[in-house]
């Protein structure tokens, strides 16, 4: 993944891009916490914190529904893919807004001296038989212990050491914690005294927005996978060379559904898979660039002869057999080994 | 009070094997150079998932 590990992996790039979300932050905050002020004036201090929990909190629900838009919206238009080669910062630093509202949340129950009253709150059984009054706070402490988890576990010595598909995995759990979260806003915004309207339209406008797209996203390939012929002998179909983009690729699934990417290089065609070593990244949405299959997500690359990174990385992709059958390239689904050459060029 | 104080108890043993960890265990599970900034952002999750980051680490010192 990398010669050396830093604290934090800063450039010039990320360095703007955290620095955009700050200021988004401050001032999506001060806003939101000046309207509030004025709507419902604080008689005493856990008013005051009270503002202070729902502007954290819907800061934070409003990060993690964009976290979640910018997969299927970079898969539908590559011009928001800037938006994606920072996402984990973007989820720190989400996951530090969160913790905020758990910090307002905890200052709460201090200032009036009942902090006992959350665990009261939590351990009264009978009220988990309600829909309202139902302990809310659970799902929120719940998705908040799986964002912890994602956040410590964010960085790339992580991804090396738990393994690139048991640290996608765990990463994946953001879908569970949203879906708690979501529950988590429901049922607050439905038992909140004071009956602001904004925290259900940020909540429907949210949600809506992160199905909608991924439901946008998986039609989309699903109509490119229902395309794909296979012949006798097992080999997908690619079309003709011409149909694969110079410099860039065409996506097939093999049977198993494993996706493939299926590079063209001026004459030079080759395949592998569709997921970089790194994060799981779509390579096959990438370009060739100085001669390297790019990842779309962080850059990362590898050689189209043999997927190997170049030196000093260490880093192999499995690859996949090609040939040119009647003027079509056809594609072998079977995995080689990573790291074997495998490119073919046509005359 | 029983499974607040049981993860306390979890997350104690996992602070003094994460700090073992990342002093001396990160680099004797990786290949790359850590920073000193490095090894202190890996301490949560070495806490968090200390008995499977000491599993990962004893298996790597019993390989020659």
């Amino acid at each position: 993944m990398s010669v050396g590990f830093r604290a934090v992996q800063w450039n010039r790039d990320k360095l703007i891009y955290d620095g955009i979300l700050l200021v988004a932050i401050a001032i999506y905050t001060s806003v939101f916490a000046a309207i509030s002020w004025q709507l419902f004036p604080p008689k005493n201090i856990p008013d005051a914190i009270d503002i202070g929990i729902q502007t954290s909190g819907t800061c934070a629900f409003l990060m993690i529904s964009i976290i979640l838009s910018i997969g299927p919206l970079s898969r539908l238009n590559r011009r928001f893919l800037p938006l994606l080669y920072n996402r984990r910062h973007f989820g720190v630093l989400a996951f530090t807004v969160a913790a905020l509202h758990v910090g307002f949340l905890l200052s709460w129950y201090i200032v009036q001296g009942n902090l006992p009253n959350l665990a009261v709150e939590l351990t009264t059984w009978k009220d988990y038989a309600k829909f309202i009054g139902f302990p809310f706070k659970v799902f929120g402490i719940a998705a908040f212990l799986i964002f912890f988890v994602m956040a410590a576990t964010s960085h790339d010595f992580w991804l090396m050491f738990l393994t690139p598909r048991a640290w996608k995995a765990i990463h994946m759990a953001i879908y569970v914690a949203y879906g708690l979260v979501v529950m988590h806003v429901a049922l607050g915004s439905m038992q909140d005294k004071a009956q602001s309207p904004f925290v259900p339209l940020l909540l429907v406008g949210g949600f809506g927005s992160v199905v909608v797209l991924h439901l946008m996203a998986g039609w989309r390939e699903w109509g490119v996978d229902k395309g794909i012929a296979v012949n006798s002998e097992g080999w997908i179909v690619v079309g003709v060379p011409d149909s694969i983009p110079d410099k860039g690729a065409r996506i097939v699934v093999a049977p198993g559904g494993e996706r493939i990417a299926v590079f063209r290089d001026g004459n030079q065609i080759g395949a592998l898979t569709n997921l970089c070593a790194h994060q799981q990244g779509p390579l096959g949405e990438g370009r060739i660039i100085d001669g390297c299959v790019t990842c779309p997500w962080h850059g990362y690359q590898y050689r189209l002869s043999d997927g190997c990174a170049p030196a000093p990385f260490t880093e192999k992709l499995t690859t996949y057999r090609i040939r040119l059958s009647h003027g079509l390239v056809e594609v072998d689904p079977r995995p080689l080994a990573p790291g074997t050459p495998a490119a073919i060029t046509y005359p | 009070m029983t499974v607040f104080y049981a993860f306390a108890i979890y997350l104690a043993i996992g602070l003094v094997s994460a700090i073992a960890f990342v002093a001396v265990g990160a680099q004797q599970v990786t290949h790359s150079s850590l920073t000193m900034g490095a090894r202190i952002v890996l301490l949560p999750a070495a806490t968090l998932l200390w008995p499977y980051v000491l599993g990962r680490w004893l298996k790597s010192r019993s390989i020659p």
